[in-house]
């Protein structure tokens, strides 16, 4: 008798700490309650329920992040679940699975099995065209239903405070000079995100692509490169450089959106368009769901995800993330990705990345 | 604002009822999740983001902080009882704790680990608040000649992590390394040893590693000696009782790798793993007694604790002052940052003194919670091994599967586990120790890469490694600390 | 030939060295890099097929101990096997009977299997333990386990 009580002294400890957790977790509510209190008040609930097609969810929907938590699309799972409950846009709960592996592939394996399901959704961005490209994922968007796209960011490419380059021109002057003097570092592998977006501007400004030195970085080591000078330029997205510019540290010489963008530090950030280069990339950010899901389901996810990117809540998010508002319907994202699948899959055979 | 004044701001901001009572909550969820295998500080903070949402944002990231240091002090329970480490940072725990708790001394070893831990914090948060806006600097000194150099210093120590055969330790090693080429190559997206599976692709978990060398390999040999009363016949299991002699043993290697261990934490991507690995090797090194080590060593045993929770805090340095993730859970504890609306930079400091220095000043408090909070608990924890071992086994493998199972949601990872018990099984069996394999396992691929980026950077020329000073430095240590153990051995055959 | 234990295991890692560098040749290269993603796997498998050699030619300093270890009964191999097998079911049914059962029903009978005898202990450990867990789990951790086919 005494030894399995004993066995069971942990699992005490662990209803302990469930206590603790509670307590946390219901003032955590209690504070959220009073603030969506105030906000909501211009909210627009009640017309989006008539205007919404004839079909709705009759039991819990899953958001799947084809990542481990706390990267980019864990977070925007979450947020977009997080708002959807608190602001009551869809009243089924939505619980956030976290997929990892294979820069996502798995995650879109295991969705491809649930054609017609609309209940199985995930979170995706510019790597579902990248990684199929790159030979390691057999699924692409085209065998997804692209629901809606909500959010963008931008590529930025930073260098140190003193180096000799103002201007991305100046840095692609030096580079179609002598390419291999040159260092870019980027998170990502060759042939993905922070190399391709690099890439993609550079072959616009007219640089020999298949001579950029490229090196990959993780766990935060390509600001840490460029910082302590190992590498020239640091290939990242937007957010990652703005504390390093207002502390005087880094520079940005271009950042890739098709205008400047709002906010403190961030609108001296020139384009590189308006540096003369004619291109632009957006690390765009929406949702999915499984093959050949049912046009009605679509449709109430298009009015339900539209209705999350108008809220204050979500606007908030937006900001607090320096995520800027970029919302496609379904039809307009489907079109938009199979251009961008085009552009990329052109350079990356040029580079001879292609499979 | 001053430096003293953010301080005396920070203090003030610890120190409020609020914040001590989410501090205490934070420590308190982060032992219970650290404790179970496979769960650690990343799972542990990202489940609580979302409790945080509408708290006070200097409060929130106390606790925050408080659940990651937490879930690493209690990370070392299972290494210790069940010989299975559910966080990276305790595999080295394993080494001394586990044999120790098999001779009836679990209260001891379990205290010699909160005592140590409590060291380690406390102490490298003295560190943290003197220095870390001095270490910034340090922290982004290391390029990537340095790392390689930092990896071939860890690697070193494989011929002392073994007992007998150095060469058998040697091949562990190489498996170990190969092991981790499995997936996609960072510096050119190629395929390796993939088998065309996608499950390969990121390679194989270091949690299936260490569960299945440790865990599932102990159930083996646990299933052949099950009729094995031992342990019940223990009566002071629980007892927390340390001698005098022990304190003396532990307090060398406590003041020494509280230092090691927060410097290497600074330094984005080395960590807590490193750390406790590095302070082990250089104990043993530097002992009288290394023959004891890896038998239930006091000193094998508080190195890697004192290190590991020491490197925890280092890692705030890059973190804060920086705004650089020095690793994938100081990455979530970033995420974690930004969903309260704070941007960690070189800007918080004097932007946000409160939060900076609130934050460092909490842990003092929260290192005190640990050790009032984990103390009276051992001996309950102790007793977990009075179990009858048919049914510690059932439950051995039962928290081995959840544990790998939480990390991907895939019971493809799951086959690896047993995969790799057999494996570990079957390298016990023929006396190949599995230290230097997971060691390699943990290093190499730093190794690999690092020596790749330079070389990229270098346009090929192999001087890049002694042009730079800290890479050349570390070398020479390398190659002397390769070399004198070496030189120790023949001297002692001549004199035989 | 193959005299000792030594011989034996060396000669098993020859054949892992030589598939692990076939592999490492097969991999396609990739044009833009110093170093490229071959090199280290090489390194590696000749480093292994050099150290088997060694081995091969070692004498056997393992202490009798060490050696005893082997000594397996007949019988014993059978339960490793069979634990072994209970594991290899239990991931087998994990995501189609759900968390919850399958973990009820390998603690009961892998337990039983290893001579546990109190069969009240016993069912009520393989009960509460899996639902405590479960609960934990879903409820306060907000990660899904497999439900499967129980209806909670």
């Amino acid at each position: 008798m005494k030894k399995y009580l004993l066995a069971l002294v942990v699992l005490l400890a662990l209803i302990l700490a469930a206590c603790g957790d509670n307590g946390a977790d219901d003032e955590a509510v209690e504070a959220d309650a009073e603030a969506t209190e105030t906000e909501s008040s211009d909210a627009t609930e009640s017309e989006s329920s008539e205007t919404a097609s004839d079909w709705e969810p009759e039991e819990a929907i899953e958001f799947i992040a084809p990542a481990g938590a706390g990267g980019g699309w864990d977070t925007t799972a979450r947020m977009a679940a997080q708002v959807f409950s608190e602001e009551g846009i869809i009243d089924q709960p939505i619980g956030v699975v976290n997929m990892e592996g294979g820069g996502g592939a798995e995650a879109w394996a295991h969705v491809a099995g649930f054609e017609g399901n609309p209940y199985k959704i995930f979170v995706s961005s510019p790597p579902i065209i990248f990684v199929p490209l790159n030979g390691q994922s057999e699924y692409g968007h085209e065998d997804f239903t692209p629901l809606a796209n909500i959010i963008a960011d931008y590529a930025a490419f930073a260098v140190r405070a003193d180096a000799k380059w103002d201007s991305i021109t100046e840095l692609f002057e030096d580079m179609k000079e002598d390419p291999e003097s040159i260092t870019v570092v980027g998170a990502s592998s060759p042939g993905s995100m922070d190399h391709m977006q690099f890439v993609q501007i550079a072959k616009a400004a007219g640089v020999d692509i298949t001579k950029i030195r490229y090196v990959s970085a993780q766990d935060g080591g390509g600001m840490t490169q460029l910082l302590n000078g190992s590498v020239d330029v640091y290939s990242t997205g937007v957010a990652e450089t703005v504390e390093q510019v207002r502390a005087g540290n880094i520079k940005v010489l271009g950042i890739t959106s098709e205008e400047r963008l709002e906010g403190e530090v961030l609108e001296d950030f020139p384009t590189v368009k308006e540096q003369g280069i004619d291109e632009t990339f957006v690390n765009w950010r929406g949702f999915f769901g499984p093959p050949n899901m049912p046009p009605e389901a679509v449709a109430y996810y298009e009015t339900k995800f539209k209705e999350l990117s108008d809220s204050d809540a979500f606007a908030e998010i937006r900001s607090q993330f320096g995520w800027d508002e970029f919302y496609m319907n379904s039809e307009e994202y489907s079109k938009f990705l199979d251009e961008q699948k085009e552009v990329l899959a052109e350079l990356m055979d040029e580079l001879g990345l292609g499979n | 604002m001053g430096s003293l004044e953010g301080i005396i701001t920070g203090f003030q901001t610890a120190f409020s009822f609020e914040a001590i009572l989410f501090v205490l909550i934070g420590v308190f969820v982060g032992t219970i999740i650290g404790m179970l295998p496979g769960l650690g500080p990343i799972s542990a903070i990202a489940i609580m983001i979302p409790m945080t949402f509408g708290m006070e944002p200097s409060v929130a990231l106390i606790m925050m902080a408080g659940v990651y240091y937490g879930a690493i002090f209690g990370g070392s329970t299972s290494s210790i009882l069940l010989n299975a480490p559910g966080v990276s940072g305790t595999v080295a725990t394993a080494f001394d704790g586990y044999p120790m708790a098999q001779q009836g001394k679990a209260g001891k070893a379990l205290a010699i680990v909160a005592i140590a831990s409590f060291v380690g914090g406390t102490v490298s948060v003295v560190l943290l608040m003197l220095l870390a806006p001095a270490l910034s600097s340090v922290a982004i000194s290391f390029g990537p000649p340095a790392y390689f150099a930092l990896m071939v210093l860890g690697f070193t120590a494989i011929a002392s992590l073994s007992e007998g055969s150095t060469i058998k330790a040697l091949i562990s090693a190489v498996a170990g390394f190969m092991v981790v080429t499995i997936g996609i190559d960072a510096q050119t997206g190629t395929q390796r040893f993939t088998f065309g599976s996608i499950n390969l692709l990121d390679g194989i978990d270091f949690l299936v590693i260490a569960l299945g060398l440790f865990a599932i390999a102990e159930v083996c040999t646990l299933v052949l000696n099950r009729k094995d009363n031992t342990m019940k016949n223990f009566h002071n299991i629980g007892s927390l009782r340390l001698s005098k002699q022990d304190f003396k043993e532990m307090s060398g290697p406590m003041s020494r790798q509280s230092l090691l261990g927060f410097i290497i934490g600074v330094l984005p991507g080395a960590g807590a793993t490193i750390a406790s690995f590095i302070a082990y090797i250089t104990e043993k090194r530097i002992s009288k007694k290394p023959e004891e080590f890896g038998k239930g060593s006091v000193k094998g045993l508080a190195a890697p604790e004192t290190a590991n929770n020491a490197a925890t805090s280092g890692s705030f340095v890059p973190l804060l002052s920086l705004g650089i993730p020095g690793s994938g859970t100081t990455a979530v504890m970033l995420g974690a940052f930004l969903v309260m609306g704070v941007q960690p930079g070189p800007m918080l400091m004097t932007e946000r003194p409160e939060i900076f220095w609130g934050v460092i000043a909490s842990m003092y408090i929260g290192n005190v919670f640990l050790l009032i909070l984990n103390l009276p608990l051992i001996p309950y924890f102790a007793k977990v091994l009075k179990i009858p071992r048919p049914m510690l086994i059932s439950l051995v493998v039962v928290f081995s599967m959840i544990g790998v199972y939480a990390v991907s949601f895939n019971t493809f990872d799951l086959y690896m586990l047993l995969l790799f018990g057999a494996i570990g099984f079957i390298m016990r069996l023929f006396s190949f120790p599995a230290p230097p394999f997971i060691l390699a396992f943990i290093l190499g691929g730093m190794l690999e890469q690092s020596f790749r980026q330079s070389l990229t950077i270098s346009n090929g020329d192999l001087s890049i490694f002694i042009t730079n000073p800290i890479s050349c430095a570390l070398l020479i240590l390398s190659l002397l600390s390769f070399a004198f153990p070496l030189y120790g051995q023949l001297r002692k055959k001549k004199v035989s | 030939m193959l005299k000792t234990v030594n011989q034996r295991v060396s000669l098993v890692l020859l054949l892992i060295a030589i598939f692990y560098l076939i592999f490492a040749y097969k991999m396609p290269s990739f044009p833009y890099v110093i170093v490229d993603a071959d090199l280290i796997p090489k390194v590696l498998g000749y480093l292994l097929i050099f150290l088997a050699v060694l081995l091969f030619f070692t004498k056997n300093d393992e202490t009798d101990e060490q050696k005893a270890k082997r000594n397996i009964p007949k019988k014993e191999i059978g339960m490793l096997f069979g634990v072994g097998g209970f594991i290899l079911l239990y991931i087998m049914f994990l995501e189609i009977l759900g968390f919850v059962l399958v973990t009820a029903l390998f603690i009961y009978f892998c337990s039983w299997f290893l001579g546990y005898k109190n069969h009240i202990a016993n069912a009520l450990v393989s009960i509460l333990l899996p639902v405590s867990l479960y609960l934990m789990f879903t409820e306060l951790l907000k990660m899904n386990l497999p439900s499967g086919i129980l209806p909670f």
